[in-house]
């Protein structure tokens, strides 16, 4: 933090390059924030885009666009780019955008790791895509990259494989640092239990990656060694066991699950007492309850896993776990209602796509507890009903709660109000268009369709006409945000003042809107 | 560093307390004034080694529960 201060206490903000070697060397929490976000929407874009191929082929019966080895890369490669490419990304831009901003810090503790943390994303998002390039295509043994398939495949596995350890490593450094902001660089008087509860998500969040990152190296290194050195970990000819990475992997994904969640709750209890002009109501619940499910998340891993077989008594244990964590969650829900409970209400578009959250999140978190009850999760393993499950919660929830924070802090960011109209239009169609494509999938799904086929029986030619058109129409809207960030960044809107919502409350809002290069280079005192 | 800054501890909180934020914490709900009062006398070492003790209670309990249910 010292070193911060020196460095900061130059006085002169402009000393810093032009042009792209700006972004290049940039070291400020802001520039590598947008550098985060603009990166993370072209990822979005990339894999949307592969989801609209899925859908595409998925629009009739037979097969129409796709050899059956592509569409599987396309369902694998959407997969690995939105949830390490997209959501994750997005996300890290957020905390290091808004985390100095709201616990009155001058920047990030490890300046020129976070811009190191950054530049590494590039790199593993070029391995990624480039591997539809190289003999055998694109990984295609689905994002959970299972063994056996995964050892069995081309050059493309190595390079998600790749792909992998680089954006984890880029995720490991990325949370050291806003652990040590948090712990570290707190303005005086901002106690632990005085942070926004954005700022407390991201601090769980940031363990829980610490915790879990490591785990899947560990895997995907063991599968590269089983691959090219001679190692039988998941080989099962050579005494290796292929469901120990089923294990192993979901020890990862099962707490990646909530780091993709938790910032979005955070996100969420910052837009909701807003609009509200209401307090959080139970703060301190919405802090335990966020830790009590981050603790809970590492015991619930063999829910992912239950037809690979497992005694009666591991089944029972990880049904049970599971079901658990619907009470922290419940409790978060029942806080965001309380909280607008008697509110002043106004519902602009960040509100919108919180409240959209809440309703739809929620839909997502019941579907999760049917499927934790084991004997009916042996029924619908593999099948649309999970596809469902984990949209309504991945989309619905992070990508929406994404959304709202965009919007809830763009003209902030930038100075500018976003286009009101244009962000309720965003917000209805993305809703609509969400539930046409997914909701048909629950009963796609309990009659048995199975995921990451490209065909299927004529009796699934319906809904699936549906859920195709469903997602050309919410790809289409997105495009909406585009137009609405760029119009922003332009300066097409109208100035805003610093406290840019009503109801706002926080450090963020005491700077200028758009705030300077080196903000809180006094530290305020907070009361 | 902040955490120097923060008011200094008025008392050492006792097992019994600090078992009481962590389960509090595992269901998720705590009242305002009991967490107050938990912000100024618990330590972080506390409420980490309380965390692990609880959660390896947890699922010490789930699983002597699966095992009865199974037996």
């Amino acid at each position: 933090m010292e070193a911060a201060h020196a460095h900061h206490g130059h006085g002169d903000h402009a000393h810093h390059p032009y042009g792209i070697m700006r972004w290049i060397t940039t070291t400020n929490h802001k520039d590598i924030g947008t550098l985060y976000l603009v990166f993370s929407l072209t990822m979005f874009f990339i894999g949307g885009l592969l989801a609209m191929g899925i859908r595409l082929e998925l629009l009739e019966p037979g097969m129409q666009f796709w050899r059956p080895e592509f569409f599987n890369q396309l369902t694998s490669m959407h997969g690995l780019i939105m949830v390490f490419g997209a959501i994750m990304p997005a996300f890290v831009g957020f905390a290091n955008w808004q985390v100095p901003m709201m616990i009155g810090a001058p920047d990030m503790a490890f300046a020129r790791m976070n811009n190191w943390s950054f530049w590494l994303l590039p790199v593993g998002a070029t391995l990624l895509v480039a591997s539809f390039f190289v003999p055998g295509g694109a990984t295609a043994a689905g994002w959970t990259i299972y063994a056996p398939l995964s050892t069995q495949m081309g050059p493309g596995m190595d390079l998600a494989i790749f792909a992998l350890h680089i954006m984890g490593a880029s995720s490991i450094m990325g949370s050291i640092n806003i652990i040590t902001t948090i712990l570290n660089m707190r303005a005086p008087g901002m106690t632990l239990m005085k942070m926004p509860l954005f700022v407390w998500t991201w601090l769980i969040t940031a363990y829980l990656l610490i915790a879990v990152m490591p785990v899947l190296a560990g895997a995907v290194t063991m599968l590269l060694t089983d691959r090219h050195f001679g190692t039988n970990f998941f080989n099962a000819a050579g005494g290796g066991d292929p469901v120990l990475f089923q294990h192993v992997f979901w020890f990862f994904g099962h707490p990646e699950v909530y780091i993709m969640i938790l910032p979005g709750f955070g996100i969420v209890s910052q837009v909701v007492p807003t609009f509200s002009r209401k307090p959080l109501f139970g703060y301190s619940s919405m802090v335990y309850a966020t830790a009590s499910i981050a603790i809970l998340s590492f015991i619930v891993w063999a829910h992912h896993m239950f037809t690979v077989g497992m005694p009666a008594v591991a089944q029972l244990f990880f049904m049970y776990a599971t079901m658990l964590i619907a009470v922290p969650t419940g409790v978060k829900v029942f806080n965001w209602i309380a909280t607008m409970w008697k509110g002043s209400l106004t519902f602009e578009t960040p509100m919108l796509f919180a409240c959209g959250f809440i309703f739809v999140f929620s839909m997502g978190g019941f579907t999760g507890l049917v499927l934790a009850i084991t004997p009916v999760d042996i029924q619908l393993q593999d099948t649309y009903y999970v596809v469902a499950h984990f949209h309504y919660v991945l989309v619905a929830g992070s990508l929406f709660a994404l959304f709202a924070g965009v919007y809830f802090w763009i003209p902030k960011w930038t100075g500018h109000m976003y286009d009101e109209l244009l962000g309720k239009w965003h917000f209805w169609l993305s809703m609509i268009f969400f539930n046409i494509t997914f909701f048909p999938m629950h009963f796609t799904g309990l009659a048995g369709l199975p995921r990451r086929v490209p065909d299927y029986n004529m009796q699934f030619a319906d809904f699936n006409f549906i859920s195709s058109i469903g997602s050309f129409g919410f790809g289409l809207s997105q495009l909406i945000l585009v137009y609405v960030v760029v119009k922003c960044i332009r300066g097409a809107g109208e100035k805003v003042s610093d406290k840019v919502w009503e109801g706002a409350h926080g450090l963020e809002w005491t700077l200028p809107s758009p705030p300077p290069y080196h903000t809180f280079e006094t530290p305020p005192v907070v009361k | 560093m902040a955490t120097t800054l923060e008011p200094e501890s008025p008392r050492k909180a006792t097992p019994l307390q600090v078992a009481k934020a962590v389960l509090s914490a595992f269901i998720g709900i705590r009242r305002r004034a009991a967490h107050e009062h938990d912000a100024v006398t618990l330590s972080p070492v506390q409420v980490i080694v309380a965390g692990v003790i609880a959660a390896a209670i947890l699922v010490l309990s789930l699983v002597m529960l699966v095992r009865t249910i199974t037996s």
